[in-house]
């Protein structure tokens, strides 16, 4: 059930309704509810991947009170139960990988290995339920969270149906106490959410897949377009992978905001980042931040000195790529990132003395610069991410480089600039919490007129029912 | 919860205005499916040859030059799958026929049933043409409303021809779609057909599914003595050179496979028929009324010669 789905649209309001009028006076009823709903949502998916998440929530379950409760074995019980999450994510989704390089790396020493991959389908949405297992594992070692026992608000932590798919990956700190207190309605919080969930189809619907249209046959076609018209495919890319995530993270938080809970903000106008640090605090940000609670400082982060952290930060970035998919795309992608983040280091220490930086009319333009560099360079990296191989991905860089990157490009220019006026408009709101909080237009007719404006545009461009990006991670 | 519900009313109310109003326009306005439906009811005494098929044969064999009479039962992106389905629903009401026209095209044996792009039409078939979609599942609440099953975007392209024709119609009573004139044929063949090859490219070489559905209707065929007339429709230069060679004579041999294994098949290739010239394609995979002429007059004396 795709939330650009019409679908999604009589699923979400018979659930409010159900959930606020039928099930409210009872929370255990209205968490059964909840619960069951979830299945339902992760079952028009895949119904026979059902009892792998009630599975995985089991072993998390179980191993999070072991570790609370046996506090001399705790760390053992942790091992065990992060190498379950492993184990059942890496059969799923590298098992494939592994034994294609293997095979490959085997022949180089003149030898054959007779294994053959299996015919395994990627069930949606585990790379972030294992990942929101195993924080919650963690945070239970660390003694940062408490263990819940009751088993019905702990599925619902894992498989709570707007952020199961896609994330945000969210921290039992945050989720678990919502689950088991009493919700009351709000209306302001509803409202918000119904915004959100609008700005959210806006992105994906309008923003992303309107872009995906072109990406789609620049990058099937590469080596039949000319330079030009490839860099504006990158850049077009950027702009839906943006849409696409983006929007669905606002469908996912508004629809959990008109069930009374409040999701962790998962993207911050990431392409007004001014380096490549700034952008992983406003891309991805539930997962930028587990990568740095999780594996960034358990690794030493930035304490153990120079080398250190250069070799932790190539690690966070690697696992980042290789968590995006099983393929060597990606592990460059995650490089590529750990290179620019540590560039970036000493570029910071080399400018951190040039006062004449931050003194006007030099800042602005230099702020202006660093957003446009920015992005440019997360553009190229991309090229990886979408590339279908390293094969395709080459080949794209050298079409890119050739003399035809001159040429006027075989693209829309008027649907590029639309996309910067898109950005231009993030720019406006920068100080905002999101796109769509009007609260300083205080015409009403303006402020309804921008909504209706929205709506049309999402209603008059639906229909693809294009599925996200981020569904296949 | 008031103030909630009155806020989201205010945006929802206009919203299921234009869904309402669309419903009754999809609903009230006469389409080609609805006249179909109600057309070839009036032709099962006398109709001869019956034409399905996708628009190649909607727009490229007018029922006019055949000696007999004949209905067009052909539509727009109508795979075997609808063809099929059409066939059994009509099939026995038929009381003089002796030729089904099936025209076998690049896209025809490699499709799958439900066309990617093309999914809303299904939901059209069922509820105007009163034919059973298994493709439709029983929750999908789209088999209800026509509105929702096409695009916002659509829809409104569908209203501005209206306005601007008055009707959403164009076939004639004998069904045959008469908008492709010889007046308002495309200029540009090669970026049309640039376009539209990489459009009916699916890189798929298993006809299997299709070719079944082909012999089910030739099987039926045959039991009611009925001959089959398997063609190929002429396309322009432009789109016969852009579209894999490999795939066109596969799809040639196979058709000739199917014509030499039943004694009551015909196979009629006309995909390259030099006798087509520029003038009488519309865009580089169909044919004008010039054309259309031009066709349906090779294919009448071909069955002339075959009956």
């Amino acid at each position: 059930m795709l939330f650009n789905s019409l679908d999604y649209a009589l699923f979400l309001p018979i659930v409010f309704i159900l959930y606020w009028f039928v099930f409210q006076k009872n929370l255990t009823v209205q968490n059964a509810f909840l619960l069951l709903t979830s299945y339902f949502f992760y079952a028009c998916w895949s119904s026979k991947f059902l009892g792998l998440i009630i599975l995985s929530t089991l072993i998390n379950y179980f191993f999070g009170v072991l570790i609370s409760e046996k506090k001399h074995h705790s760390k053992a019980y942790l091992t065990i139960g992060i190498v379950l999450n492993l184990v059942i994510l890496g059969y799923f989704k590298y098992y494939n990988f592994f034994i294609d390089n293997l095979v490959a790396l085997v022949r180089i020493f003149g030898a054959e290995l007779n294994i053959h991959p299996l015919q395994i389908i990627l069930p949606i949405g585990i790379s972030f339920y294992t990942f929101q297992g195993i924080s919650y594992l963690t945070d239970i070692y660390r003694r940062q969270t408490q263990p819940c026992k009751d088993y019905l608000s702990f599925s619902i932590f894992i498989t709570f149906f707007p952020q199961l798919v896609a994330g945000p990956i969210e921290r039992a700190s945050n989720l678990l106490p919502q689950i088991t207190a009493n919700r009351v309605f709000n209306p302001q919080q509803a409202i918000l959410g119904l915004k959100l969930i609008a700005l959210g189809l806006f992105e994906k619907i309008v923003i992303a897949d309107n872009c995906a249209g072109y990406v789609n046959s620049i990058f099937a076609n590469y080596d039949q377009e000319s330079g030009s018209t490839l860099f504006l495919g990158a850049i077009l890319f950027s702009f839906q992978i943006y849409g696409d995530f983006c929007g669905y993270s606002h469908v996912a938080i508004g629809s959990a905001h008109l069930l009374g809970f409040n999701l962790t903000k998962n993207f911050n106008y990431p392409y007004l980042a001014q380096n490549i640090a700034d952008f992983w605090r406003r891309w991805h940000i539930s997962f930028s931040y587990w990568l740095r609670d999780y594996i960034y400082y358990p690794l030493g982060g930035n304490k153990k000195g120079e080398y250190k952290k250069m070799r932790n930060l190539t690690i966070v970035f690697l696992i980042s790529g290789i968590w995006h998919g099983a393929d060597w795309t990606f592990v460059i992608y995650g490089g590529i990132h750990a290179f620019l983040y540590i560039l970036f280091i000493y570029y910071r220490k080399w400018t951190k003395n040039l006062s004449f930086l931050n003194s006007n009319p030099i800042k602005p333009l230099y702020d202006f610069s660093a957003i446009v560099v920015t992005f440019l360079l997360l553009t190229l990296a991309r090229i990886f991410f979408r590339a279908d191989n390293l094969e395709n991905a080459l080949g794209y860089f050298k079409q890119l480089s050739a003399s035809s990157l001159f040429e006027k490009p075989d693209i829309s220019r008027l649907f590029v600039a639309l996309m910067f006026g898109f950005l231009f408009l993030e720019w406006i709101q920068r100080n905002k919490d999101h796109l769509l909080d009007l609260s300083n237009i205080k015409n009403k007719l303006i402020r309804y007129s921008i909504y209706f404006i929205i709506l049309f545009l999402i209603f008059y461009n639906v229909g693809n029912n294009q599925s996200f990006i981020y569904f296949q991670f | 919860m008031k103030y909630f519900f009155n806020k989201a009313s205010f945006f929802l109310i206009p919203i299921l205005l234009v869904w309402m109003g669309l419903e009754i326009f999809y609903r009230t306005t006469p389409n080609n499916y609805s006249v179909k439906a109600r057309e070839v009811q009036k032709h099962y005494q006398s109709c001869e040859i019956l034409i399905l098929g996708n628009s190649h044969a909607y727009y490229g064999l007018n029922p006019e030059f055949f000696q007999i009479p004949t209905y067009n039962f052909a539509n727009i992106s109508q795979n075997l799958y609808f063809d099929k389905l059409l066939f059994d629903k009509h099939i026995h009401n038929f009381k003089k026929l002796k030729w089904v026209i099936l025209n076998i095209e690049y896209t025809t044996l490699s499709h799958t049933d439900d066309i990617e792009g093309e999914t809303w039409r299904k939901y059209f078939y069922q509820s105007q043409m009163g034919i059973e979609v298994d493709l439709i599942p029983f929750y999908d609440v789209r088999q209800y409303s026509l509105s929702v099953s096409r695009p916002l975007k659509n829809s409104l392209n569908t209203i501005e021809q209206y306005i601007e024709k008055q009707t959403l119609v164009d076939c004639n009573e004998s069904g045959w779609g008469y908008s492709y004139t010889n007046e308002n044929s495309s200029t540009n063949m090669e970026y049309v057909a640039e376009i539209v090859t990489k459009k009916h490219e699916d890189h798929s070489l298993d006809f299997s599914q299709n070719l079944n559905k082909i012999e089910a209707i030739i099987e039926q065929c045959k039991q009611r003595n009925i001959q089959v007339l398997l063609i190929s429709m002429p396309v322009h230069k432009t789109y016969a050179e852009r579209v894999n060679s490999h795939k066109v004579s596969k799809i040639h041999q196979s058709a000739e496979k199917v014509a030499k294994k039943y004694d009551n098949v015909f196979y009629l290739n006309l995909f390259s028929d030099t006798t087509f010239m520029d003038s009488d394609f519309f865009d580089p995979d169909h044919l004008n009324h010039q054309g259309a002429k031009k066709c349906t007059q090779i294919v009448n004396a071909f069955m002339n010669q075959n009956n």
